[in-house]
């Protein structure tokens, strides 16, 4: 006879979800390119999945020269990617779009931390310094913004 | 001399453009993939049809550029479809290959991790086609 009660087979964990969805029905370029990007090193470099699966943080990232944004709730092991800022962030990168994709650029050195003394690196860091880019939250959530950064990262 | 937009001189001159560049050369090192370029038609602009650019890049060298139908640049590893018009936004440095790809203006396909890490070859590219004086086929 069949039993209905719950078997050894009740505890195990199916995953079956898609690591990044999209919370408007119409994604944005930005935002396809960049649910896309994080996708696609998550689920091809294993250092870069066991960041996303222990990030829990809503980041923000303006780009200036075209107006757009998105706001990247991660979720430990789940990101939903959101047209626009959304309220409640964390941390809002501002930048142009080449600093942007040059976030992406930055190489990951020793402790997971990125390289700033590098072509790549000293550029971001320039940014920075001359205020063409922007970090709001960054006071408190240095490790987030690092852990995103790896997430990112494109380079090696 | 002007060369007619994406006619077979205009593709010669291009490759041409890239294999000068110093710049290209070390930014795409290590590239090993073919780039289609699809320039959709805009009959009012003079472009009837749909035409591809199909690119041979590799290791910072353009081994081959030629001008072909859209379904062989459809066809490459990596693929930047747009109108004619937004081409030429490109070409005259009016729209910047990178903004225009975040908004949507560039349409991308390909692996997304690969062409972040070439964006500066990418960007060098687009420069090169910026070197090469074109006829426009809305302006002849």
């Amino acid at each position: 006879m069949h039993d209905a009660g719950p078997g050894p087979m009740a505890r195990r964990k199916v995953k079956t979800s898609k690591p990044v969805t999209y919370a408007d029905a119409e994604p944005s370029a930005f935002a396809s390119m960049l649910g896309g990007l994080i996708e696609a090193n998550v689920e091809s470099r294993p250092e870069r999945k066991k960041d996303f699966d222990s990030l829990a943080a809503r980041v923000g990232i303006w780009v200036t020269d075209i107006d757009e944004g998105v706001t990247l709730v991660f979720e430990r092991g789940a990101l939903l990617v959101h047209n626009g800022l959304e309220p409640k962030r964390d941390i809002t990168i501002r930048a142009d779009a080449d600093t942007v994709m040059n976030l992406s650029n930055l190489k990951i050195g020793l402790f997971g931390m990125p390289v700033y003394y590098d072509e790549v690196g000293r550029g971001v860091a320039l940014k920075l310094l001359q205020g063409k880019m922007r970090i709001d939250g960054l006071v408190g959530n240095l490790a987030t913004l690092n852990t995103v950064t790896r997430i990112f990262s494109v380079a090696g | 001399m002007a060369v007619n937009a994406f006619s077979d001189e205009w593709a010669v001159r291009f490759k041409d453009e890239v294999n000068k560049s110093s710049v290209y050369k070390a930014a795409a090192k290590g590239w090993k993939w073919t780039v289609g370029l699809v320039i959709e038609a805009e009959p009012d602009k003079n472009v009837p049809e749909s035409v591809g650019v199909v690119m041979d890049l590799f290791d910072g060298e353009a081994r081959d550029i030629h001008v072909g139908p859209a379904s062989e640049a459809q066809s490459c590893q990596f693929v930047i479809t747009a109108p004619y018009t937004r081409w030429k936004q490109v070409a005259t440095k009016e729209l910047d290959a990178t903004k225009g790809m975040l908004q949507g203006k560039l349409k991308l396909k390909g692996d997304l991790p690969t062409i972040v890490r070439y964006t500066k070859a990418s960007q060098e590219l687009t420069e090169c086609t910026t070197r090469v004086p074109v006829q426009w086929p809305d302006e002849r």
